[in-house]
């Protein structure tokens, strides 16, 4: 008698019996990933010990880096099956952007993937941008440029500091929430906030990145290779955390092909796909920066890809700065992006033109789509947009690399040891925020 | 562009700020996002001639080929382009409700060749009273979730999937969300959460307000109003006294 006959959901749960009945029973009539692909010819053998158990795990769990929810069947301490349940973090997005304009949507888009949220924002305005084909001046796209890739940084630092906070080591988090800190310190100062920066306009920046403001950036990239080259010391031939991380989640390069992972997950196990390079956008393809790639496809690669994508990011960033032009910062068509407050506040038509810009915005004509992705820190971020010529999106689809990422943690996972569930969640990187939409 | 900017007659004037019907043909050519990623002539022109009738329209807009293509036709086109052309990689699968009585839904397919650096957008139709979509997951593992979430926003069944739950939403939950009929605030009494406070029930509505009723109060104005009768009744006709 199975486990599911035993429950009565509808009596032991006072909310959502269906939902759950549907998850274990999902769980029953699986069949796993990994017994498909790596079936031992030798599963006769009985283990006396053996025993089934069924786990919860989340949707709290301090390990899960958000609300994500694990429903796992355990052999003894091998995870034979896993389906994950998401969506405990569902906004609806989607739908919420079919009733704002263009430019009303940036504020949600710093919500979605809240630790590199600028990434976001460049992400939906190069969207918007490519539906309604607006120029974006070039000294904008350069600081968008060296903002992202300071939200990349600040993006990688957090996942090293939790997951390796996750294996037992509490000190890296302290140190990589030092830098993150001196990160939050320069979106501060450059957008004016720390955490939802919005920054970004339709058709260029809302303000120019100042003297100080590229002191600070200059100051950080200055300190932060060297800490980085420190913490290597600590880590790369550390032997508890290589035994903690070494072989742990391997995907080969077709199976991460094939269930669709993105991003430093992919890289990881030998894929050079980068958006970067596949489809440069802003000014990519002018700066000099290579993409890591290690092809062992286990947790330790990803650790490595992902060390290495910080220090790529300075590289970038250095270039962006040398090369960073005079001029204007958004594009100086009225009736497409917003007139700048001088011209708001001592001309008419600067006004009228503010005026229709937030109350309509631009207009790309009935029936156009287009798709935007960029590399985020996550992987690949992409936004399809729908018109019907109004100031609205008709349809808004995010594609979120955290989502692509944790449908293949669910097949990952399986096979795994229990005591290396974190270890995988953690280097998988997901946040629920840009999953859950 | 430059004849526009000096009308004929000043009742031509352009009123940019009108919904545009047709598409700006200027405005296509100048895109500066256009990437070399998405022209894939070849490959359409490579679709139309294996598959024929199957390929229904193909259209560009922003340098991006997208192709209209049979739903029955659907999976022997994907098996094609990934065995043959390289498209390898599902980045992405998404329902689109176009809200017109025929052909309502439409369920697009963001395929990547990483080898050739191409990308490809398939397009498939579906009528409201025939909700039904072939499965991708025989090709593509990774559409798994993709179809869930479709069915879960828009209930478009997929055929052959392993797994149809829906996604985000709990199962309970009867309504599909993204379809533009669905009310931008939610149904009511939809979706039961935990109750607010021990004793009472679930929470039918998470957002009474927006319904025009008013909220339950909380936990601790009721323990305060236990133990002290006489403040309650200073402040009997203010809301939340309907309780007692």
């Amino acid at each position: 008698m199975s486990i599911i006959e035993q429950l009565d959901f509808s009596k032991t749960l006072s909310y959502w019996p269906r939902h759950n009945e549907a998850i274990y029973r999902r769980l029953e009539s699986k069949h796993a990933w990994l017994e498909e692909r790596h079936h031992p010819d030798d599963d006769e053998a009985v283990d006396p010990l053996d025993n089934e158990m069924i786990l919860n795990i989340g949707p709290q769990h301090p390990a899960t880096h958000g609300v994500i929810r694990c429903v796992v069947k355990l052999d003894g301490e091998t995870i034979k099956k896993c389906v994950l349940d998401i969506g405990y973090l569902h906004r609806g997005l989607e739908k919420l952007a079919e009733s704002k304009t263009y430019q009303e949507f940036m504020p949600y888009t710093d919500r979605m993937d809240y630790l590199s949220p600028y990434s976001n924002n460049v992400a939906w305005c190069l969207a918007v941008e490519k539906l309604a084909a607006i120029e974006v001046p070039e000294r904008a796209q350069w600081i968008r440029m060296i903002m992202s890739e300071l939200a990349r940084i600040s993006s990688h630092l957090l996942w090293m500091g939790v997951s390796l906070m996750d294996a037992g080591a509490v000190s890296v988090f302290l140190w990589t929430f030092q830098f993150r800190e001196d990160l939050y310190n320069i979106f501060d100062e450059v957008t004016g906030a720390r955490l939802t920066v919005s920054h970004s306009r339709i058709g260029g920046l809302v303000t120019d990145l100042g003297e100080k403001g590229i002191e600070m950036i200059e100051d950080f990239i200055e300190r932060f290779p060297v800490a980085v080259g420190e913490w290597e010391k600590l880590l790369n031939r550390n032997r508890i955390w290589i035994d903690r991380v070494d072989g742990v989640g391997v995907l080969t390069a077709e199976e991460a092909v094939e269930l669709g992972m993105t991003g430093a997950n992919l890289r990881g196990s030998g894929v050079g796909h980068d958006i970067r390079r596949f489809e440069p956008y802003l000014k990519y393809d002018e700066v000099d920066f290579t993409i890591p790639i290690r092809t062992e496809g286990d947790a330790l690669a990803r650790y490595f890809v992902r060390m290495e994508e910080m220090k790529e990011a300075i590289i970038i960033i250095r270039q962006c700065l040398d090369r960073l032009p005079e001029g204007e910062i958004r594009s100086d068509d009225a009736k497409r992006s917003y007139p700048g407050k001088d011209e708001v506040y001592y001309s008419m038509e600067g006004l009228i033109h503010d005026f229709m810009v937030t109350d309509t915005g631009v207009c790309p004509p009935n029936g156009a789509e287009a798709y935007h992705a960029i590399e985020a820190p996550k992987g690949e971020l992409g936004f399809f947009l729908q018109s019907d010529g109004t100031g609205r999106p008709c349809r808004v689809r995010i594609n979120s690399p955290s989502f692509s990422n944790l449908q293949g943690l669910e097949s990952m996972l399986e096979g795994g040891m229990m005591g290396d569930m974190v270890v995988m969640i953690a280097t998988v990187d997901p946040v629920l925020g840009e999953a859950d939409k | 562009m430059a004849s526009k900017q000096q009308p004929t007659h000043p009742k031509t004037l352009p009123f940019l700020f009108t919904p545009v019907d047709s598409s700006d043909e200027s405005a296509e050519r100048t895109n500066p996002h256009i990437k070399s990623s998405t022209d894939v002539p070849d490959v359409v022109s490579s679709l139309k001639e294996r598959f024929g009738e199957a390929v229904l329209d193909s259209r560009v807009y922003a340098g991006e080929h997208t192709v209209l293509v049979a739903r029955d036709h659907l999976v022997d086109i994907c098996r094609y382009l990934k065995e043959e052309l390289g498209f390898n990689f599902l980045s992405d699968l998404g329902g689109i409700d176009r809200f017109t009585d025929e052909d309502r839904y439409e369920i697009f397919y963001n395929l990547v060749s990483i080898e050739k650096e191409q990308r490809l957008r398939l397009k498939i139709r579906i009528g409201e009273s025939d909700l039904e979509a072939p499965t991708l997951t025989d090709v593509f593992h990774g559409a798994d979730w993709n179809e869930r979430e479709c069915y879960d926003m828009f209930g478009i069944r997929f055929v052959g999937h392993p797994d149809l739950r829906r996604m985000y939403m709990p199962e309970d939950f009867e309504y599909y969300p993204l379809r533009k009929e669905f009310p931008l605030l939610g149904i009511p009494g939809s979706l039961p959460l935990p109750p607010q406070t021990p004793e009472a029930g679930l929470t039918m509505d998470p957002f009474p307000a927006a319904h025009g009723s008013k909220p339950v109060k909380s936990y601790d104005e009721e323990l305060s109003k236990d133990l002290s009768p006489e403040r309650s009744e200073n402040r009997s006709g203010g809301p939340g006294t309907d309780v007692a």
